[in-house]
């Protein structure tokens, strides 16, 4: 990470990866739409999956992840 | 018929002789032991429950297939559509399979459910062939498991390897967001400004699967009843930096202007983690399509395979039927000619 670089991106030196940012500008032009385009765009994409961590060739527990897309912005 | 006669002659005397040393060779379909003793006729009510067994399964089966069939045309165009994300890249930036880098990281892509043929053992194969080409003394290759299938394959032998499982992709209908955070749990950058983004993932959990290249393989859909393992490697940024001052497949990226502020590596950086998503997007769409077309031909030909053994199991039970109403009438028929005679 090129964080303290000079010239990067402000997203950059906030931490965000290209996908974060991209992802979070995507999410606001889906706010930006109007009904009913607006809970159909936020309804598609909605994320769930659930992840668990190895160790030692145990899994740790599983966290799960589910966001309404809208939630975070 | 014979047949038949032998083996209530069989049942008469069964009991006599050796209780199961004539039932013993003969098929499994009758088991005699389920009829009670000093009955006449066999007793086909054996054969018709699992006539009724067989049956349903193949209603089942049948039922899959349908399901199977009406979700891969909506994962197909899908799958189809997402091919347009990754193709610009390889041609790029090229596609590198054999780079020889220090930390590799192996996504094996699989689905949750199965039911569907060879599609997981083929990525699990695939995915331990790759692992073996990739370890060294002084190499690092780590699993990525999407899928339940997959962990349940790899656990066996390679539990130590394993980084991270993700399982419960399938639950609503894949999307390019979903990728993204598959990609942001893989390739996470910076802990603490995550916490910040998204307080469900917890910080502690998430430790970054640091990486040189990162291989996936997923099976890429040809149609309903091919599909391919694939493998496509995603290089980390210094490594496309490092390759392209080399010259080889990537010296074609100079040859593109950059424009504004940003540096190349700054570029590469962005160019590499997008790139990562939507190869990750399309592999998933790929084996959720191989998924269901794999799923459609396993239901198709186990109904079909249902129904011969329908035919079969109604053919003993007709023909069984039939030799013990034969007897019957031959029974009368004997009885009354020795009353007239």
């Amino acid at each position: 990470m090129a964080s303290n670089a000079a010239a990067v991106p402000f997203w950059r030196a906030a931490g965000m990866t290209y996908i974060t940012y991209s992802n979070i500008c995507a999410n606001l032009v889906r706010n930006c739409l109007k009904e009913p385009y607006r809970s159909e765009a936020i309804n598609r994409e909605k994320v769930h999956f659930s992840v668990a961590k190895w160790v030692d060739g145990k899994p740790q527990k599983p966290r799960d992840e589910e966001l309404w897309h809208g939630n975070h912005a | 018929m014979a047949m038949a006669a032998f083996r209530r002659e069989g049942r008469r005397f069964a009991p006599l002789l050796h209780p199961n040393s004539i039932t013993a060779p003969r098929s499994s379909l009758i088991p005699q032991e389920l009829d009670p003793e000093g009955v006449r006729f066999i007793s086909t009510q054996v054969v018709r429950n699992r006539m009724k067994s067989v049956k349903n399964i193949q209603k089942i089966t049948k039922a899959m297939k349908m399901v199977a069939a009406s979700k891969l045309r909506g994962v197909q165009t899908k799958a189809e559509n997402s091919r347009g994300l990754w193709q610009p890249f390889t041609a790029l930036l090229g596609d590198t399979p054999s780079i020889d880098v220090k930390k590799n990281v192996l996504v094996t892509i699989s689905s949750d459910k199965g039911l569907c043929g060879g599609i997981n053992s083929t990525s699990v194969k695939m995915s331990k062939a790759i692992h073996k080409l990739n370890s060294g003394p002084d190499k690092e290759t780590k699993y990525v498991i999407v899928g339940e299938k997959a962990k349940a394959q790899l656990v066996r032998d390679s539990k130590k390897d394993i980084e991270l499982n993700i399982t419960d992709l399938q639950k609503i209908p894949l999307n390019y967001t979903q990728a993204i955070f598959l990609t942001l749990e893989l390739v996470l950058v910076d802990k603490s400004s995550q916490a910040g983004l998204i307080s469900v993932l917890a910080d502690d959990i998430l430790k970054n699967v640091e990486y040189d290249a990162l291989r996936v393989v997923f099976n890429k859909f040809h149609s309903v009843v091919s599909f391919m393992p694939t493998m496509s490697t995603v290089l980390s940024p210094e490594v496309v930096e490092k390759e392209a001052e080399a010259g080889g497949r990537l010296e074609g990226l100079d040859s593109y202007e950059i424009e504004g502020g940003e540096t190349k590596s700054e570029v590469l950086q962005n160019l590499t983690e997008f790139q990562f998503s939507s190869v990750l997007f399309n592999a998933v769409l790929e084996n959720a399509c191989s998924e269901m077309g794999a799923r459609m031909s396993a239901m198709d030909s186990s109904s079909r395979n249902a129904g011969e053994m329908l035919d079969r199991l109604t053919l003993t039970y007709n023909r069984t039927r039939q030799a013990s109403i034969t007897t019957e009438l031959i029974e009368i028929i004997s009885g009354a000619s020795a009353l007239e005679g």
